[in-house]
């Protein structure tokens, strides 16, 4: 399962690219190649058990959750 | 690989490294993703002197893709003369995965060949076992695809040592090494010439170095008989705060090095013959 907080943009306030690329909701920064491997749970990794992102937003009260 | 190496006139291979698999867009925008645009720049670093390309596939998003190596060799093949052609068989994905970047028609010349696992930030790890690397060694040399050793730390040497043993390499025995952050070998000049110093016989060996190490520890290389491995790969910078604008800039600075130090670089053919690829 991909992580929730995966979006594709083609642009944030700094960058405009051709093409959508992954882009991380909490941290609102795109997110590398490598990284990139984690939030779409490919080969042994997965989100929830190897993103530190996604574990301290899951153990952080969502009250500002958009 | 000795300083009587530099002193007999020894030629230096020049290999870039475009891509990687660590960075994307976001970081450097100069940096090239789509074989289109990875074509353009190794065209561009051909023109300039460099021997080798070695190149990742990624996909339309920018992430990790070996499939996409295919497209990436065609459109070097189309737009170059000679370089060669070295694939990843890098990276954190599947020996399935890895084994995509010696599965090209026709096969590179060469692909890189990891000597062991590595770390990256909490979780990931580059795992890549003896198996693996044995696997890939032993297509290789079937097909004839000359490795590079990738010695990311100094116990990677004993690896190499451990599969020269295997039968599975033919000399000379092409060894990078790599220093930098993380699981790399220090990078440091001591660290330099003690791998040297503990490289197998009949080896030539190559030097990359990541960020602000690229510039100080390649221009040792060729001092000690190496050779050298520039490109936005291993860096994203052209000087402290300056983002890199292509690899033909880095590549362009390390040609007039090269050239300053009154060494010659090696043609395509004349770094197929040292590395015993003809």
């Amino acid at each position: 399962m991909t992580c929730p907080r995966l979006e594709y943009r083609a642009a944030d306030d700094e960058h405009e690219f051709d093409h959508v690329r992954p882009y991380c909701t909490v941290t609102k920064e795109f997110v590398s190649p490598m990284k990139a491997d984690i939030c779409n749970d490919r080969f042994d990794f997965h989100h929830e058990r190897h993103c530190d992102v996604f574990k301290a937003r899951a153990e952080t009260p969502p009250a500002d959750d958009d | 690989m000795s300083y009587q190496d530099y002193l007999d006139d020894k030629k230096v291979i020049l290999t870039v490294a475009t891509t990687g698999g660590i960075h994307g867009k976001n970081v450097n925008p100069n940096l090239p993703e789509q074989p289109e645009e990875i074509a353009e720049h190794v065209a561009a670093c051909e023109e300039l002197g460099a021997a080798i390309c070695h190149v990742h596939g990624r996909d339309e998003h920018g992430e990790n893709d070996a499939s996409r190596l295919q497209a990436v060799n065609d459109a070097i093949r189309e737009r170059c003369d000679d370089i060669i052609i070295q694939n990843t068989t890098g990276g954190q994905s599947t020996l399935e995965a890895r084994i995509a970047g010696i599965r090209t028609d026709p096969v590179p010349d060469m692909a890189s060949l990891d000597m062991g696992p590595f770390n990256r930030g909490q979780h990931i790890i580059t795992e890549h076992n003896r198996h693996n690397i044995q696997t890939l060694a032993r297509e290789m040399k079937e097909k004839g695809i000359k490795p590079e050793l990738e010695v990311f730390n100094n116990g990677h040497l004993n690896e190499v040592y451990q599969l020269i043993e295997t039968g599975l390499l033919e000399e000379p025995y092409y060894i990078n090494l790599i220093f930098g952050t993380g699981t790399f070998s220090i990078p440091s000049p001591e660290n330099v010439l003690n791998l040297v110093r503990n490289l197998p016989e009949n080896s030539e060996f190559n030097l990359l170095a990541t960020g602000p190490h690229q510039l100080p520890l390649t221009t040792l290389s060729p001092i000690l008989g190496g050779h050298i491995r520039v490109g936005m790969e291993d860096n994203l910078y052209f000087r402290r705060g300056e983002p890199v604008e292509s690899n033909a800039q880095l590549v362009e600075r390390t040609v007039e090095i090269v050239d300053r130090l009154e060494c010659d670089l090696a043609t395509p053919a004349e770094a197929r013959e040292t590395l015993g690829m003809n």
